[in-house]
């Protein structure tokens, strides 16, 4: 019988999966593994929703992480609602590692001789850009983290169980690896706008140094404040090469009026020299977010609304502060928008704004169905009213673009102190012109804007650090990058800026904010006025409306500055300069220390 | 032939027959029906006694005797079809007037074989009554042949076709359900395509899993395409002994399912049809006023998160002045008021409305019907038989339903081409359609769609019939009536073989080759689904839909068997049988799945029609062989001592090659008591006494086909790089070294005895199984190992259970008729307990040693907070536990105990060392599952009734149980009728449910998500899962068709159940507080949120010509 069973073959192999021999050994194997890293990346509708947290942002809730106990360590990120009301970009929540075992596994095995050593040096460098992406994610949230470079074995308890290694271990090694990414990085240029090549990892590392070299100078409890400037130079050095290799420049096309709106709107970004890596739409790929939808919709998104604290810092068109004009607080909607800074009427609806509906362009002021403070979001959103619903959007999202680059450049080699008024012209004066801004482009302010200083970063003297922050607040609003530049500069405080809108000069009194002709928008006190006049939306500001605490007020009552949501308080603790630990990861390995404070 | 009854003559040897003067409880029994029907007689004769004068009549004697010569007092005499009639005295003699024209002569008397004599020329009549066997000797089918039910030693039980018959079921699986002890099925929903996998005896494996095999007609095969109408007998192999046969795939347990074969000699055309009338259970009693709803809806929100809502979810606006008006409108409604009006400012359409969804969603009723029809014959050396069958059933939802149908033909044929060979051959075609609608906007559920956008505010339609766009994430879409699933299963199989029979049927060789091929096809299609907002404005879900997928699958399977028996009785004493033979097995599947978007009309079926880029294919291909050489002796001595030893050498294409082949064991006996010479009990009392162990090692061969090698799987990306979505490959899962067979080792103690002349039989077994060096992942690792730690045969457990089968089967006359009854009670119990686990800190995240499978941990509830004083002096239960998204406490809130007084409540460390204030609340897993079946006829009238139902069970409704927790798991949820007056206020400190806030259900951290003493539900069952009644009209009438049998009936199917739940709330039914609906999710968006479990009622008739 023992004859008649090994004739018969037992032998099956798998055949609609890949070998890790046929993976590994050719290039097009090599491109094919690859593509599994940018599932990193974080997803077009993470970027345009992570300033969901930040300072210049009210929203229909008070972040739970911003809320006394609303986050702790035995909180999960991701529930299905809660995700919104944290940071975070790419694999990073609930301290997922998923991503660097691919990376690692790939970096290990990326070896056969077949190949040439360029090649599999090109693609070793793209999988350690993506590890350094990773472990910048996760020290910017956690602070200090285990540095992990292989592919661990069930059998590499030392790793495993290891606690975390110090920050500057772990920021070195991501230094390495961005390096090494710069050097090997065959790709120079991609036309298609979604690969990353040679220049996007070189502004990556500008962008990892500032952030370092800053969070080290300003969070002295570190001690490593000796150590900022190098990171400061790598960051400036890094943004040069960039803007050296002259590759891309600030898009101007479209003047002053629309160019800077159309680098976050133009459904292809491949004329556009601007826009250098981002997540591309295709609708016909079924590839496509939600910008417009979140941002339009009063029941789907948060309400983005930003505050009229951080509206206020955009300057007058001449260079000005507008907050140097003694009546700028009691200044209306309609008149404080005017002979601003032209990244204001691109930022938010104004003036004489108008969306297509059905072909026909519509006059659209900001809605207060959907706006708390009257400022309302259009920097992501498609003028044609057919995107508003679900995720239609089929503008592209950058990753990274040019204009962040000079932003970097110009704050890295101002806290050097090495900064120069060519510098200025050739990064902020740029940037301000490109905005329609008329004075101040060639040569560094001398002088301490006051408003910015006692609002924003009172621990600052440097007239020049200041307007450096104000630009980047203003230039980079809604990408992603606010929550991150409040912890480096540690100003988590402003994280409870108190939510307040535009100015009401009285109750009862409709008010026409994009002065088409039409009334807007009116407040009152309990009492809707009678007769209501037709198509204003009225809205309540009594203390209490049937019995419950009404979250709209205005400040002095019957008029002033709208607030929104002061009913809720938000407390900024230094802690949460990092996220906790979830307890769970602390159970399965008790070497993991808890941040401080948690 | 499969299920042969034999009268069983040795048995009966003893028996004195019924005397008066012996006492036993069998007689005791017999007078007092004796009594009742002596009664019910002498009122039947007294009512017709001046009937009968009129009559000319004649004067009839006679004795009546049993085999022996000894008179039977008390046997009923009567003329058929009248009530003239009498009993034998105490010498059995009998003395009656008969009408001259009378004809035939009935005697009738329990536990005597009814006899009748013709009257015709005689008038004196000595008539011998034989005893009836009620106890047949069933021969049972095991593996690769058949058992006398007598010799058995292995944990063996079947069903014959009994147990289908009447039932308006969509497929044999759900039929099976709950019939025989410790086969569990369970159904998950009430879908007519639903078939899940069958267990025997409770936790197979945590490691590769597994369950039982089931084979059709001795090959591999899916029970959910067989014709009920077709089956023989079910026959389970619990024991490693009885299934070892057929080596590693039968590790947990074997299903034989044997189809019928033609009767002998005769030839016969039988139909039926039958119509049924189907509905849920249950269907969920919520809220549908607009206004108390919002009223719930805006309170539970405030309570939870400090702000007043401005959205009802993603569809509605909400805000102070809007809820303000729906209250003006609810206390002094104006005529002028209108469900939809159209804001002035905004020119959007705003709602007041009050829609009852799930009305809106369910039909009253659906209808379903099956046709079946059988031809069969056969002659000495020829026999076919030809059936076919067509099930169809409607649906239920109102708008784009499901809807399902069944085709089954079979023809079975065999030739005796000589007298020792005969040629068989069985084909079996079945094809099942099943079309169920889906939901673009979302793509849940129905029932979480509703719970999610179908808020009662809004009405279905706008006034010029668009759809709202509430409705359009829900019952609109149905409405709209394009997206959903195809499902389409077609199995082709057809065996032949041979019989070959030498030495006077002494050796027998038998050999069969099965082919079988079965297509599987998915269709799913998603176009966008337009709804308005706002006068002429549409707008649509879906949009990035708007697509068309197709998957195909085919599985082709061969296998083949050949192997002998030799039977021999060696002299009276000694018996012999060995069976030897060969087994391979093959099977191919294949896959093919195509995408495409961009329809170029919305009611396209074809991919050709699909001319959009966003393209997915894929592929998939999976083949396993296996073989095996398997042997089994069986011998007994003197039907006293019974052995058998199996043996089954295996070799699977599953496993690495130096872990490729394994021989597998197993032993059983059996001691016939009963039959020992030293047994002296009265045969009246205890007929049969049987005792049974086996033991049995198998390894587990259900597993995956390439588990073993590392590969990497290719897929398309989600992203856009250079123009397209390219496929990408990523890192393989982890491979663990050395592994080795998972092991399963049944220890089965069993014990079956007869008594009361084989009326009452009892059959009972007592189980260990051992499962050991399960495939389990590895021990929890940290997250930086960045992926499941690898598997490894890390992994031990137990499961211990037993099972009994007590059944009583008997007859009496009533009203001179004969009435047959059967009752049998079924009683299965099994336990799991992990022996062995790579978690040495006993993380509760995870198995650990000791653990009982499905025990929940929680806290114990302590109450409500009654004030503040009580939240202050209480240990620290927030933000760990929230009631408010601020974390903080209010009067009303859920107060959980501090068991361990650390003045925190908390979960310790998470180990089941030290799990803080939690302990083991209770048990998941299904306990006590029992079943009656109670059956009787009676002057050609049948009823039968058959409850089954689970003796103990927990449930905790999981986070997003909506359907139970209403507005606390999300606060647009659907608000459950009894949460009105049941939750906590301060005017109703008792009441069941806490202070009214949303999200404690659903937000991490909220106070519901944690399992907990007071909300843990004992969803313990009972269940009327069948019941039937029908009449077989007289011969005299069905003979006028030509028909043989003419039978009518009723069956209702799920007509009654009760559980411990109903008193709270009959919202879910028991059967579908299991995870939400798989087919749209993975379990996870609600338990309940389920297809409903469904009640029929059917009317029948079958004719036999």
């Amino acid at each position: 019988m023992a004859a008649f069973f090994t004739g018969c073959d037992l032998e099956q192999e798998p055949m609609s999966v890949a070998s890790k021999s046929s993976v590994f050994g050719s290039q097009q194997g090599l491109d094919l593994y690859a593509m599994s890293f940018y599932n990193g990346l974080p997803s077009a509708d993470d970027i345009h929703r992570v300033d969901n947290m930040s300072d210049y942002t009210a929203r229909r809730n008070a972040p739970p992480f911003l809320q006394a106990t609303g986050y702790s360590p035995t909180t999960s990120d991701n529930t299905s609602e809660s995700g919104w009301d944290l940071v975070a970009l790419g694999s990073d929540w609930n301290w997922g590692w998923g991503n660097l075992r691919n990376i690692n596994y790939f970096i290990q095995n990326c070896n056969d001789p077949k190949i040439a050593p360029d090649v599999k040096r090109h693609y070793i460098g793209l999988a350690k850009f993506f590890r350094a992406w990773f472990y910048f994610e996760k020290v910017k949230r956690y602070g200090n983290v285990p540095w992990i470079n292989k592919a661990l074995d069930v059998t590499d308890t030392l790793m495993l169980y290891k606690k975390q290694d110090p920050r500057t271990m772990v920021m070195d090694s991501v230094l390495a690896d961005i390096n090494y990414a710069c050097q090997n990085i065959k790709t120079t240029s991609d036309a298609s706008k979604s690969l990353v090549t040679k220049n996007i990892a070189y502004a990556y590392k500008a962008r990892i140094c500032l952030f370092e070299g800053t969070y080290r100078k300003y969070h002295t409890e570190l001690n490593l404040q000796n150590t900022a400037s190098t990171w400061l130079t790598h960051a400036s050095d890094a943004a040069k090469f960039v803007m050296d290799q002259n590759v891309f420049k600030l898009y101007e096309g479209a003047g002053t009026d629309l160019s800077y709106r159309n680098v976050f709107t133009t459904i292809t970004p491949v004329p556009n020299s601007e826009v250098m890596m981002a997540a591309i739409m295709d609708l016909a790929l079924s590839v496509t977010h939600a910008a417009n939808w979140v941002h339009t919709s009063a029941t789907t998104g948060i309400r983005f609304s930003f505050i009229r604290t951080f509206i206020n810092t955009y300057l007058n068109l001449d260079g000005t502060p507008f907050t140097s004009n003694p009546n700028y607080q009691t200044t209306i909607f309609k008149d404080e928008v005017k002979n601003r800074d032209k990244r204001l009427k691109q930022t938010i609806r104004l003036g004489d704004y108008k969306r297509l509906s059905g072909g026909i362009q519509v006059a659209t002021p900001p809605v207060f169905t959907y706006s708390y403070t009257g400022y309302q979001p259009i920097k992501w959103c498609l003028d044609d009213v057919y995107y508003d619903t679900r995720n239609l959007n089929i503008n592209p999202i950058s990753f990274f673009r040019y204009g962040e680059v000079l932003l970097n450049y110009a704050e890295a080699k101002a806290e050097l102190g090495t900064f120069t008024d060519a510098d200025w012209a050739l990064t902020i004066g740029a940037l301000r012109k490109r905005a329609g801004i008329t004075g101040g482009l060639t040569t560094k302010p001398t002088v301490v804007d006051p408003y910015m200083q006692t609002k924003y970063f009172p621990g600052i003297s440097d007239p020049v650090i200041l307007e450096i922050r104000r630009e980047r607040g203003i230039e980079l609003c809604m990408e992603g990058f606010r929550y991150y530049d409040l912890m480096r500069w540690k100003r988590g405080e402003l994280l409870e800026i108190e939510w307040n809108g535009m100015y009401v000069p009285e109750l009862n009194t409709p008010m026409d904010l994009n002065e088409d002709g039409k009334m807007d928008v009116a407040f009152f006190k309990t009492t809707k006025p009678s007769p209501a006049v037709s198509g204003v939306t009225y809205i309540d500001v009594a203390p209490t409306v049937s019995g419950t605490p009404n979250p709209v007020r205005l400040k002095n009552d019957t008029s002033g500055e709208l607030t929104w949501l002061t009913t809720v308080a938000r407390k900024w603790e230094d802690k949460k300069y990092y996220y906790p630990i979830p307890e769970s990861h602390r159970l399965t390995n008790p070497k993991l220390e808890q941040n401080p404070g948690w | 032939m499969i299920v042969q009854q034999k009268q069983n003559s040795t048995m009966k040897k003893n028996l004195n027959g019924f005397c008066f003067p012996r006492e036993g409880l069998a007689t005791i029994l017999l007078r007092v029906k004796l009594l009742a029907l002596l009664a019910l007689l002498y009122a039947t004769l007294g009512a017709s006694g001046s009937f009968g004068q009129q009559q000319r009549l004649r004067d009839i004697s006679g004795t009546v005797k049993e085999a022996k010569g000894l008179p039977i007092p008390g046997v009923s005499v009567f003329v058929q079809g009248t009530s003239v009639g009498s009993i034998t005295d105490a010498n059995g003699n009998f003395r009656l007037s008969v009408p001259a024209n009378a004809q035939t002569l009935v005697f009738s008397f329990v536990g005597m074989k009814g006899q009748t004599v013709s009257l015709a020329g005689k008038s004196t009549f000595d008539v011998v009554m034989e005893e009836e066997t009620i106890g047949v000797e069933e021969v049972v089918v095991v593996g690769y042949g058949t058992q006398k039910k007598a010799n058995l030693t292995g944990a063996v039980d079947q069903v014959g076709s009994g147990a289908f018959e009447n039932r308006s079921m969509t497929n044999l699986t759900q039929g099976l359900k709950g019939i025989m002890p410790n086969l569990n099925i369970r159904l998950l929903d009430g879908k007519p395509n639903q078939s899940p996998s069958y267990n025997i005896r409770g936790t197979t494996s945590i490691g590769q899993g597994g369950n039982a095999l089931v084979l059709i007609d001795g090959a591999e095969g899916d029970p959910s395409l067989l014709n009920p109408n077709d089956i023989a007998s079910v026959t389970l192999l619990k024991d490693a002994a009885s299934a070892s046969i057929y080596g590693a795939r039968g590790v947990f347990g074997v299903v034989l399912i044997t189809t019928r074969n033609p009767e002998k000699e005769k030839t016969s055309v039988a139909f039926s049809s039958s119509m049924s009338v189907k509905s849920p259970i249950t269907t969920p009693d919520f809220v549908s006023d607009g206004y108390t709803w919002a009223k719930y809806f805006a309170e539970s929100f405030v309570n939870w998160e400090g702000t007043y809502p401005q959205a009802v979810n993603k569809t509605l606006k909400f805000s102070q002045a809007y809820f303000t008006e729906l209250e003006r409108r609810h206390n002094s409604p104006l005529a002028t008021d209108k469900e939809v009006e159209i804001d002035p400012v905004t020119g959007e359409y705003v709602y007041y409305g009050s829609t009852d969804h799930y009305a809106l969603l369910y039909k009253d009723y659906e209808l379903a019907n099956e046709q079946n029809i059988s031809v069969s014959g056969s002659s000495k050396t020829t026999s076919f038989m030809l059936t076919g069958r067509y099930m169809g059933q409607n649906g239920l939802f109102t708008w784009n339903t499901d809807k399902y149908e069944m085709m089954n033909f079979r023809s079975k044929g065999s030739v005796q081409v000589y007298p020792w060979l005969k040629i068989e051959n069985n084909t079996d075609y079945s094809s099942t359609k099943y079309h169920n609608p889906s939901n673009v906007g979302e793509g849940s559920g129905i029932w979480r769609n509703i719970a999610d956008e179908g808020h009662p505010l809004a009405p279905m339609f706008n006034p010029d019939g668009t759809l709202t766009m509430s409705s359009v994430y829900n019952i609109g879409d149905f409405w709209y009536g394009k997206n959903g699933f195809d499902f389409r299963r077609k199995t082709f199989k057809t065996t032949s073989g041979f019989v070959a029979q030498f030495l006077n049927d002494a050796l027998r060789i038998k050999g069969d080759i099965t082919f079988q091929k079965r297509d599987n096809s998915e269709k799913r299609k998603q176009v966008p689904v337009p709804y308005s907002n706002k006068p002429g404005v549409i707008a649509y879900v879906g949009t990035t839909t708007n697509d068309l997928r197709e998957i195909l699958t085919e599985t082709q399977y061969i296998a083949t068997n050949i192997y002998t028996e030799y039977e021999k009785n060696l002299t009276e004493k000694h018996y012999f049988k060995l069976l030897a033979g060969y087994n391979y097995e093959e099977s191919t599947y294949r896959r093919v799945m195509a995408q495409r978007n961009g329809l170029i009309f919305e009611d396209a079926m074809d991919l050709n029609l699909a001319l959009g880029q966003s393209i997915l294919t894929e592929g998939g291909w999976e083949k396993w062989n296996i073989l095996g050489g398997f042997s089994r002796l069986n011998y007994s001595y003197k039907d006293k001592y019974l052995i058998e030893v199996n043996g089954r050498y295996d070799g699977s294409s599953k496993f690495p090659a130096d872990q490729r082949y394994a021989f597998f064991p197993s032993y059983s006996a059996g001691w016939r008591i009963s039959n020992e010479s030293f047994w002296k009990v009265n045969p009246d009392l205890i007929s049969n006494l049987k005792l049974r162990a086996s033991y049995g090692s198998l390894g587990n061969g259900n597993i995956g086909s390439y588990n073993f090698l590392e590969t990497l799987s290719i897929t398309q990306s989600g992203r856009i790089f250079n123009g397209v979505r390219p496929q990408y490959t990523r890192n393989p899962s982890v491979l663990p070294e050395g592994l080795t067979w998972e092991t399963a080792t049944t220890t089965d103690f069993g014990l079956d005895f007869s008594m009361l002349n084989d009326r009452l039989n009892f059959v009972g077994d007592y189980y260990i199984r051992q499962t050991t060096d399960m495939y389990t992942i590895g021990m929890t690792l940290p997250a930086v190992f960045g992926a499941t730690a690898p598997r490894g045969n890390y992994a031990d457990l137990e499961t211990k259970g037993w099972e009994i089968s007590l059944t009583w089967r008997d007859k009496f006359n009533l009203l001179s008729k004969p009435l047959n009854y059967d009752l049998r009670f079924t009683l299965a119990d099994n336990r799991s307990i992990i022996k062995k686990y790579n978690n040495p800190d006993k993380f509760l995240t995870d198995y650990y040693v000791g653990q009982v499978l499905g025990e929940i941990w929680g806290y114990e509830t302590e109450g409500f907070f009654i004030d503040q004083a009580d939240i202050d002096s209480h240990a620290k239960q927030s933000p760990r536990f929230l009631t408010t998204s601020s974390g903080k406490i209010y009067p009303g809130d859920i107060k959980l105990k501090d068991r361990n007084d650390d003045k925190e409540v908390n979960p310790g460390t998470n180990t089941a060392t030290n799990p803080g204030d939690r302990f083991i609340i209770g048990n998941s897993a299904p306990r006590f599952m029992y079943s009656f079946n109670l059956g009787a006829d009676w002057n050609n009238f049948f009823i039968s009734t058959f409850f089954q139902g689970v003796g103990k069970q927990d449930w905790w409704p999981s986070v997003e149980a909506e359907v139970f927790w209403g507005q606390y798991n999300r606060p647009y949820n659907k608000l459950p009728r009894w949460h009105l007056d049941n939750h906590w206020t301060p005017e109703n400190t008792d009441a069941y449910l806490p202070r009214y806030v949303s999200r404690q259900n659903n937000r991490t951290g909220g106070i519901l998500t944690f399992a907990q003493t007071r909300y843990l539900q004992n969803i313990a069952y009972i269940r009327l899962t069948n019941i039937q009644f029908g009449y077989n009209l007289p011969k005299a009438i069905s003979s006028k068709i030509g028909a043989e049998n003419v039978k009518i009936y009723f069956s209702g199917e799920n007509l009654w159940s009760w559980s411990p739940l109903y008193r709270l709330t009959r919202d879910i039914d028991i059967e579908n507080t299991t995870p939400s609906d798989q087919l749209f999710t993975s379990g996870n968006a609600g338990d309940g949120h389920n297809y409903p479990m469904l009640k029929s009622m059917t009317l029948g008739i079958s004719v036999t010509f």
